[in-house]
């Protein structure tokens, strides 16, 4: 889910060019399980955690845990930007992190099952800081029998 | 952004056009949200990837309300100190939270009253750690707005927005805020003012200063 930088005020546009932003080479789109057997969890990259965990500092890779339980009113976001819109998660954090309608589509059948954890990166950091974490999230998502994250980012 | 999604090549991709902080189209609208996270779910299926799929709904600007005012007159002049402005909008963020049933403020730790005073003290020449400082920014403008979302006549999110750099002292301290973090000899202090302060949209009134 993304837009364009032509879309974006020009300061901010020159800003989003100059990010690091390596090309992977080894990213084919491989065959699973129908989606109505998968198992899925949300990645967001808004900066969320519990009210409580640690903030997000410049140039955090790691992530925090938001568990399937979490209540709406549990929820924050500590982003170092502000040049995105935080008025929706205010009003509605399914804008931002669609916990709720991920489980209605289990509920519907679409998706198979929800994991039993969710995360959320702060999407503003160099992709060094951020791989040693993600590296050990995917064996977590292992563990959990995740066969499919939903990459969210704002 | 689709130029970084087009650079690094994710298995799959769906491309909305919706503001920046709202991947899901349209708060409070279930039915909307779930049809994007049913075209996001549904691109597990496709093997032809890396791709970028466009999502083909769109999302019109909020309608406007003209004439849209604030109902308690919060203009510097009248309010005179922040903190004075933080306590008045205390029922109005009550009201907020008797609504929706929560708050997105907390990150600090702060309560509202301690982090107008941490802002104040920053203003006075005593510059707290950058992170104690942003935190606390952050959850008073979090706060400003659900309180603003509260009002009789809450207008769009964007006239909210609007509204606390036109009108609240809490905006005005920031903006006099940004050159002494731009200035001071810690870097945090001037990542904080020239990057995570003022909104890029936001940053033309630096100028008019």
């Amino acid at each position: 889910m993304v837009k364009r930088l032509s879309d974006m005020p020009e300061v901010e546009a020159h800003h989003l060019r100059r990010i690091e932003c390596p090309t992977f080479d080894d990213t084919l789109a491989l065959p699973g399980k129908p989606l109505s057997q998968r198992r899925v969890a949300l990645i967001s990259t808004a900066g969320l955690h519990r009210r409580g965990d640690r903030p997000f500092r410049p140039g955090d890779g790691s992530y925090r845990v938001i568990p399937a339980g979490t209540p709406a009113r549990d929820l924050v976001m500590s982003h170092i930007s502000v040049n995105f819109d935080r008025t929706g998660f205010q009003q509605d954090h399914n804008v931002a992190f669609p916990i709720d309608r991920l489980r209605e589509l289990v509920e519907e059948g679409v998706v198979g099952s929800m994991a039993s954890m969710h995360y959320s990166f702060m999407g503003a950091f160099p992709p060094d800081a951020a791989e040693p974490h993600a590296q050990h999230l995917a064996g977590l998502l292992k563990q959990d029998a995740v066969d499919a994250a939903l990459l969210v980012p704002v | 952004m689709r130029e970084h999604t087009e650079a690094i090549r994710p298995p799959r991709a769906l491309w909305v056009t919706f503001e920046l902080g709202r991947p899901l189209g349209i708060p409070d609208d279930p039915d909307f949200q779930r049809r994007v996270l049913r075209a996001t779910a549904e691109l597990l299926e496709r093997t032809d990837g890396p791709l970028i799929a466009d999502y083909p709904e769109e999302v019109a600007e909020e309608a406007d309300f003209t004439g849209w005012a604030c109902p308690i007159n919060l203009t510097p002049q009248a309010t005179g100190t922040l903190a004075a402005e933080i306590d008045r909008l205390a029922t109005w963020h009550d009201q907020s939270v008797a609504r929706t049933g929560r708050t997105t403020v907390g990150v600090s730790g702060l309560d509202m009253p301690a982090a107008g005073a941490l802002l104040s003290a920053a203003l006075a020449g005593d510059l707290p750690p950058a992170q104690t400082l942003k935190e606390a920014v952050d959850d008073l403008r979090a706060y400003y707005l659900e309180a603003a979302s509260a009002f009789p006549d809450p207008g769009t999110a964007k006239k909210r927005k609007a509204w606390l750099w036109d009108e609240t002292v809490f905006g005005k301290a920031l903006l006099d805020l940004q050159p002494r973090l731009a200035a001071s000899e810690h870097p945090q202090h001037r990542i904080l003012g020239n990057l995570t302060l003022i909104p890029a949209t936001e940053r033309y009134r630096l100028a008019k200063k």
